[in-house]
């Protein structure tokens, strides 16, 4: 698989306050990519950029091979984007509001009917089609906007936190949404703070914090960074952790541990960040 | 033509609003422009005259002139301010490759359509009420330029407000005493000289000019037109401006 997206030393700034400081990574076709950091450690200032919203104040972003500066318009072709808000019209219908997103991306006006059907029917939005998009749950609002997304067929989709604010049914609802998008051949490219969200959709994983790159991977790849097991030591004042490549290695060290209250399980990705980034990681859920 | 089309692509949404909620659009903004016919043109002017005309006549055109503003800014400004600031919608606007112009005009061509839509039902009702009223070409033209001038300001609005306390801030020091003062319900030659001067620094007043003479057969202002137009060409050069610094 070749990449879809390549970004080098992107270095975007507000005044003299460094957003995004030097991140450098790629997305390969066909994967779910995921960028998980907590609030305000550059997510959405990245993916404004890499989608040509954002001047770049540094570095490089190509888009299966063109440059955002100099072949925007050709990049953009190629990009779909659900930003964190709705921006739907809620006083129209999906179907409307479908329409609209297919003439601004100019679909022939002859194609325009099958593909708002075909991708509604795929998606199964069909049900909610002359719905007023007020009338939607928060879940259906946010999958009808990633349908907009796509309504003129972009190679990458990006998500900037799709499931934000939305409950559990919907979150999950939303998840076989990214996966359905991606097994018909779009990649998916998005921000999340859930790591839950990030662990359980993502094939590759990039941690940011403080607009800084801290590792990129598989999740099995980044677990490896910091040790596989976990034993997690508790006494009456704190918890602390230790991690070993493998079970072996956790028990003999936790036998070592006498009366002390500890529990052995898998590494999380949780953990990976808290360890990569030695911060207390409290706005991540 | 490209930029004029995409505005077009722009502008469908608003139009498909208009064309659902035609009788919604249609009270909204006539309730306002009758009220003053009403209370002003029966009320407090009955049977006076004003510049050789009834004062009815006289009115109708300013109150048209004045529609052209107030039907289309507020809704202009206010959605433009909510999708740019909470919905973030421009950005995707420009994603479709739209040219910032296409944009500015395609957010001004929805209340464009709503005051020409409300200017339409007065010109019949003054037709209906005054022989001193006419329809002709200019009229209908100036009336259009003046629509798209108006929604160009509230396009403008739309690009420096941030909230909606801005917002409201702007139609009170802004809209409403232009409304009032610009020449629509009473002849600015009444007033002395240098008030008259300060309020033909207002657009509305050239509108309500060039308006007012087209549709009562009277000599047109000529240089008032120009002025129009070089409003117009203020409120697209600071929208655009708005529009890119926004995104650097």
């Amino acid at each position: 698989m070749g990449n879809i997206v390549e970004v080098r030393d992107l270095v975007v700034k507000f005044g003299d306050f460094a957003a995004v400081d030097g991140i450098s990574f790629d997305v390969k076709e066909g994967e779910i990519f995921g960028f998980l950091g907590p609030n305000g450690a550059g997510k959405t200032t990245s993916i404004r950029t890499i989608t040509t919203i954002q001047k770049m104040d540094s570095g490089s972003v190509s888009i299966d091979g063109h440059d955002i500066r100099t072949e925007f318009l050709e990049a953009r072709k190629l990009i779909g984007i659900a930003q964190q808000h709705i921006s739907l019209d809620k006083d129209l219908t999906v179907r409307q509001n479908l329409k609209h997103h297919a003439i601004l991306h100019k679909v022939p006006k002859k194609e325009m009917d099958r593909v708002i059907k075909e991708t509604a029917d795929i998606l199964e939005l069909e049900e909610f089609m002359d719905h007023k998009v007020m009338d939607l749950s928060g879940g259906w609002k946010r999958k009808a906007s990633i349908v907009a997304a796509i309504i003129h067929e972009p190679k990458i989709l990006l998500l900037d936190e799709p499931t934000a604010g939305l409950d559990t049914r919907s979150r999950h609802m939303l998840w076989d949404l990214v996966r359905q998008l991606n097994s018909r051949g779009t990649t998916i490219f998005l921000t999340t703070h859930y790591i839950e969200e990030a662990e359980t959709l993502c094939d590759r994983v990039a941690i940011i914090n403080h607009g800084k790159l801290v590792a990129v991977g598989t999740v099995e790849e980044l677990r490896d960074r910091i040790g596989r097991v976990c034993v997690e030591i508790s006494d009456d004042v704190r918890r602390r952790k230790r991690y070993f490549g493998s079970m072996a290695e956790a028990k003999a060290y936790s036998a070592e541990l006498g009366e002390a209250m500890f529990n052995i399980r898998r590494t999380s990705l949780e953990d990976v960040f808290l360890e990569l980034t030695g911060e207390s990681g409290g706005k991540l859920q | 033509m490209t930029v004029i089309a995409d505005s077009f692509r722009v502008a469908w949404i608003d139009f498909m609003f208009i064309k659902r909620n035609l009788i919604i659009v249609l009270v909204t903004s006539l309730v306002t422009p009758l009220l003053y016919i009403v209370a002003f043109g029966y009320g407090f002017g009955a049977g006076a005259k004003v510049d050789g005309f009834d004062y009815i006549a006289f009115m109708i055109p300013g109150v048209i002139s004045m529609s052209t503003m107030t039907s289309c800014f507020n809704n202009v400004a206010t959605k433009v301010m909510i999708q740019r600031t909470y919905f973030q919608s421009f950005d995707e606007l420009f994603l479709c490759s739209m040219k910032p112009l296409a944009i500015i005009l395609g957010k001004a061509w929805a209340g464009m359509i709503r005051s020409i839509i409300s200017c339409t039902v007065l010109y019949a009702i003054g037709m209906a009420i005054s022989p001193d009223m006419h329809l002709t070409i200019g009229a209908v033209a100036m009336i259009l330029i003046c629509c798209l001038t108006y929604a160009l300001l509230g396009v403008v609005a739309g690009m420096l407000s941030n909230s909606h306390l801005t917002m409201t801030m702007f139609t009170t020091l802004v809209i409403t005493p232009m409304s009032f003062l610009s020449g629509t319900i009473f002849s600015l030659d009444a007033l002395p000289e240098i008030a008259k001067d300060i309020l033909y620094i207002l657009p509305l007043s050239h509108s309500t000019d060039c308006i007012r003479s087209t549709i009562l057969d009277t000599e047109f202002p000529w240089i008032s037109l120009v002025i129009i137009f070089v409003y117009a060409v203020i409120f697209i050069l600071i929208s655009r401006h708005v529009l890119v610094k926004g995104r650097n």
